[in-house]
């Protein structure tokens, strides 16, 4: 980004949030649908935005519908506040929306956009987590035809997708959708739930905050409102499993920062070839550092 | 349950052009927001005129409008832009709630749900008045809604519009100054309200 851009604010034109006001408006309407729906991929319009397809325009523009001076957004990219998508995703933000604060707390923020993860901590209802999904359909991978997979979302038809999973157990004793694991949401849309790992979609389940899910590139729009059952894709006889953090001698893995065992953990590789694991949710694991640190329990 | 953050509705010097306002419609969005995802949950908009700034917030001259009981008047109609269209069509239907349901509004479709017609019903009271039971999404486990100046014939029209999910029309009841919602995944128990 030019550093030495600044906002053409006295141009009447210019509207608080970089999108017009009747485009903000479409996305809200398509929200409340949303919600009303869940589960339901609402089709919107998806604006054109400063940047290409596929990097969170649509996590962002839900974001700039929803966003206003007072709130405290938080950006994350993969667990982190600091990498490259959620630097320039936020301050994208700082520019086209004065009196908005930023954080990189989960506690503090009252709107959350996140590639790929949910937080650790649990979300109040006093907060919205937008995710940004890059393939919303999970019918994709069974039908070709859009026409035809809205009539199969309508009636709840996922027997197609099931028969991929059963196959997948007949070949690989093992579903081989390690993320973006179809979930089932108030016992009728299958969603997919953006590119989070397995072990976060629990954290949809009967959450106490409201979940958007934005896809810029494929226009839709849909919802996890809170309180809501969202149950993983499973058969009775084979139960849904998580990702495994547990070592060769059945010990569940610590954070090899903050050695918490309760959270998401990435596998690093040095240079030496070594591997380390490590909290993905960089708040959680600095937060649980110094809770550490002062001798509290987490 | 904890409090949204509050979001004031009045830019400095509010006059009766405040609804139209974008800083105005984002903070009224949210309380639409928090009230979509907490059915039963009565939401205060700093003003005086909630139903004007409920439409100003989600209309323009991409939707429809079916304005039953001609509670608007030309200039509201101006200002909005709205399409006006009848109520079998209509994206929105503004209505009066304390008048007997008489209209059949779009259900949508199996393909395209969303096509239901958002439904808003001026109500005299929001919090006093005919209880009822609420359950369904966004409600951890029954929530009661207190509702004065509803014809009960509305309850019994939602229950026969939204009984094939996921068709069906999402309430939006308002009065002077609050709203709360009821969509259509919300079961509403009104058999405890007995005669009305």
């Amino acid at each position: 980004m030019n550093p030495l851009y600044t906002l053409p604010v006295d141009e009447p034109a210019y509207s608080f949030g970089f999108l017009d006001e009747y485009a903000k408006r479409e996305v809200r309407r398509s929200i409340l649908k949303a919600i009303c729906i869940p589960g339901y991929q609402t089709p919107y319009a998806s604006r054109e935005m400063p940047m290409g397809r596929g990097f969170g325009t649509g996590g962002l523009q839900l974001t700039l519908a929803l966003i206003g001076p007072g709130d405290t957004l938080k950006v994350i990219d993969q667990g982190a506040d600091d990498s490259v998508n959620a630097v320039n995703l936020r301050h994208f933000v700082e520019l086209t929306c004065p009196g908005v604060d930023t954080s990189e707390h989960t506690a503090e923020a009252s709107l959350i956009q996140s590639r790929h993860r949910i937080p650790e901590r649990p979300l109040e209802p006093s907060q919205v987590l937008v995710l940004q999904v890059p393939y919303p359909d999970p019918l994709v991978i069974v039908e070709a035809s859009e026409s035809r997979r809205k009539v199969m979302h309508g009636e709840g038809d996922y027997s197609r997708l099931l028969t991929k999973l059963y196959e997948d157990i007949v070949q690989f004793d093992e579903i081989t959708i390690a993320h973006r694991y179809p979930t089932r949401i108030n016992g009728h849309y299958v969603i997919d739930p953006s590119p989070i790992p397995r072990f976060d979609i629990s954290k949809l389940h009967q959450s106490r905050a409201l979940t958007l899910l934005g896809a810029g590139r494929e226009k839709k729009i849909y919802a996890v409102p809170p309180y809501t059952n969202a149950a993983p894709l499973v058969f009775d006889d084979v139960p849904f499993r998580v990702e495994d953090f547990t070592d060769d001698d059945g010990h569940r893995r610590p954070c090899g920062r903050c050695a918490s065992r309760e959270s998401f953990l990435d596998e690093i590789i040095d240079d030496s070839g070594t591997r380390h694991w490590q909290c993905s949710d960089s708040d959680y694991c600095n937060e649980h550092l110094a809770q550490a640190d002062t001798g509290e329990r987490p | 349950m904890t409090k949204q953050p509050t979001h004031t509705c009045t830019p400095a010097g509010g006059t009766a052009l405040q609804a139209w306002q974008p800083l105005t419609q984002q903070a009224v969005f949210r309380q639409l927001l928090h009230a979509f995802s907490y059915p039963g949950q009565i939401m205060a908009l700093d003003c005086e005129d909630a139903m004007t700034h409920v439409l100003a917030t989600l209309l323009d001259a991409e939707v429809s409008l079916a304005d039953v009981h001609e509670q608007l008047d030309a200039l509201a109609w101006q200002r909005l832009q709205a399409r006006r269209q009848v109520v079998e069509q209509a994206n929105f239907v503004l209505l009066d709630g304390s008048r007997p349901a008489l209209c059949e509004p779009a259900l949508g479709t199996l393909e395209s749900p969303e096509g239901g017609a958002t439904l808003i019903l001026r109500v005299a009271q929001l919090g006093t008045g005919t209880p009822l039971a609420l359950s369904g999404p966004g409600i951890a486990s029954c929530t009661a809604l207190s509702v004065s100046g509803l014809h009960s014939s509305w309850l019994q029209a939602r229950q026969r519009w939204n009984v094939g999910f996921p068709l069906g029309v999402d309430l939006l009841l308002v009065d002077q100054q609050q709203l709360v919602a009821l969509p259509r995944t919300t079961a509403v128990q009104f058999d405890v309200l007995g005669a009305d």
